[in-house]
């Protein structure tokens, strides 16, 4: 299943790639995350060292915590701000974190967090507004790397059809 | 010189880790003899009741200090928001940033450091530099001696801040430590983890009142 959190308010982004999935076939999960009441992450470690696997914050958050642990891939639609995601897309990375442990491993040659759950979700990005590509296509890289998947890669939202194709 | 620093962290100024280490950062900074007469002011962004006074602040001041934690790779979202609401400036303000982290590598930390650059820019400012470092984690876990362990380091970098005005000289730089570890560390660090290091984690869960092995899958 692809999973997609749109953290916009352009359902019509939605929409479209919704035609494209539905007439390959694709078995997509799409929330309207701009409708959606979510807090940025407030750094508590609840999730990992007091209630494990569980944000302290009670919000929409949750219902898409419980399919990500269910899909082979998470795209976030974001609006950009100063170079960057803007923080309603940040904070839908931000708030992932229940999906790893708190207990470290070497992954190649750097740290990380040993995942909670058996499946892993590769990650793309689809961004609205001026940024830097490249950096984006880094950023996402890491994201990815943290998550020991794989970047899906970094799509601008008039790409919606090369984003789509990236897809399974 | 007088900063003003904004800790960037989501986190409650109370259970902070950029708390802690500015408290010593700005010891050095504003140590007797070498920091006379050098003042700073400090806002917390984990206080939304503060932002009217930061946004003042951040106008009126051009020497800036903004302290932050390594969220997923880049900038706290939090912290983001803030930013997000501040016009650019054209008026010589100058940013240099603290930028540290949980795990323990250099490496880890250099796609938000790059970040940081682009994003002073595009506040109209001058880029003075980033303070790297990892392995901070564990401020919040330990007290005392252990916590000033790690901590401490961070004098010496307010005494260099309070000399250069940025983060750019040798010493800052060597201050991030390895970029990676050696093989060997690695090997060391890896049988670390599934013993010792599992154990320390289990144990203060333990003292948060988690009843759950920190594996628990909550939506199995
Ligand atoms: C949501 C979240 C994301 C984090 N992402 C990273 C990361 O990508 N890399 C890293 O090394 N540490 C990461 N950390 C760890 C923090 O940077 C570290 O614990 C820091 O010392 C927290 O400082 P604070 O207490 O002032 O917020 C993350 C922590 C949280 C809560």
């Amino acid at each position: 299943m692809i999973l997609i959190v749109n953290t916009t308010s352009e359902t019509a982004v939605t929409k479209k790639i919704k035609e494209y999935t539905d007439a390959a076939g694709i078995e997509t999960e799409i929330f309207e995350a701009g409708e959606m009441d979510i807090s940025h992450c407030i750094g508590c470690n609840h999730c990992w060292l007091k209630t494990p696997g569980v944000c302290a914050i009670k919000d929409d958050y949750e219902i898409i915590l419980k399919r990500m642990i269910h899909a082979d891939q998470i795209w976030v639609i974001s609006d950009t701000a100063l170079g960057f995601l803007n923080h309603r897309g940040k904070n839908i990375y931000d708030r992932i974190l229940p999906l790893a442990t708190m207990y470290l491993q070497f992954k190649g040659d750097q740290m990380r967090h040993i995942a909670r759950y058996d499946k892993r979700a590769d990650f793309g990005l689809i961004y609205i507004g001026d940024c830097d590509r490249d950096y984006l296509e880094r950023w996402n890289k890491r994201v990815a790397l943290n998550f020991e998947s794989e970047s899906l890669g970094v799509f601008d939202h008039k790409e919606l059809k090369e984003a789509v194709a990236c897809m399974y | 010189m007088h900063v003003l620093i904004i800790n960037g962290s989501p986190r409650v100024k109370k259970y902070s880790n950029t708390d802690k280490i500015l408290e010593r950062f700005t010891g050095g900074l504003c140590e007797e003899g070498s920091g006379e007469g050098n003042t700073f002011e400090q806002y917390e962004i984990s206080d939304k009741g503060q932002w009217d006074t930061i946004r003042e602040e951040y106008y009126r001041n051009s020497n800036i200090i903004i302290a932050l934690p390594l969220f997923v790779e880049c900038i706290p979202g939090l912290l983001m928001e803030f930013l997000e609401s501040l016009k650019v400036r054209e008026d010589n303000a100058a940013i240099a940033y603290i930028l540290q982290s949980g795990f323990a590598e250099g490496v880890q930390l250099r796609c938000g450091e790059t970040y940081l650059e682009e994003l002073t820019k595009r506040l109209g400012c001058e880029y003075r530099g980033t303070l790297v470092k990892g392995s901070n984690f564990g401020i919040r876990l330990t007290e005392g001696k252990a916590r000033d362990k790690i901590t401490a380091p961070y004098e010496e970098m307010g005494r260099e801040f309070s000399k250069t005005g940025n983060f750019f000289s040798d010493k800052c730089r060597a201050f991030t430590g390895p970029e990676v570890f050696p093989a060997f560390v690695r090997f060391l660090l890896g049988i670390m983890f599934k013993t010792a290091g599992r154990k320390s984690f289990d144990k203060a869960a333990k003292s948060w009142g988690c009843t759950l092995p920190l594996d628990y899958r909550p939506y199995d």
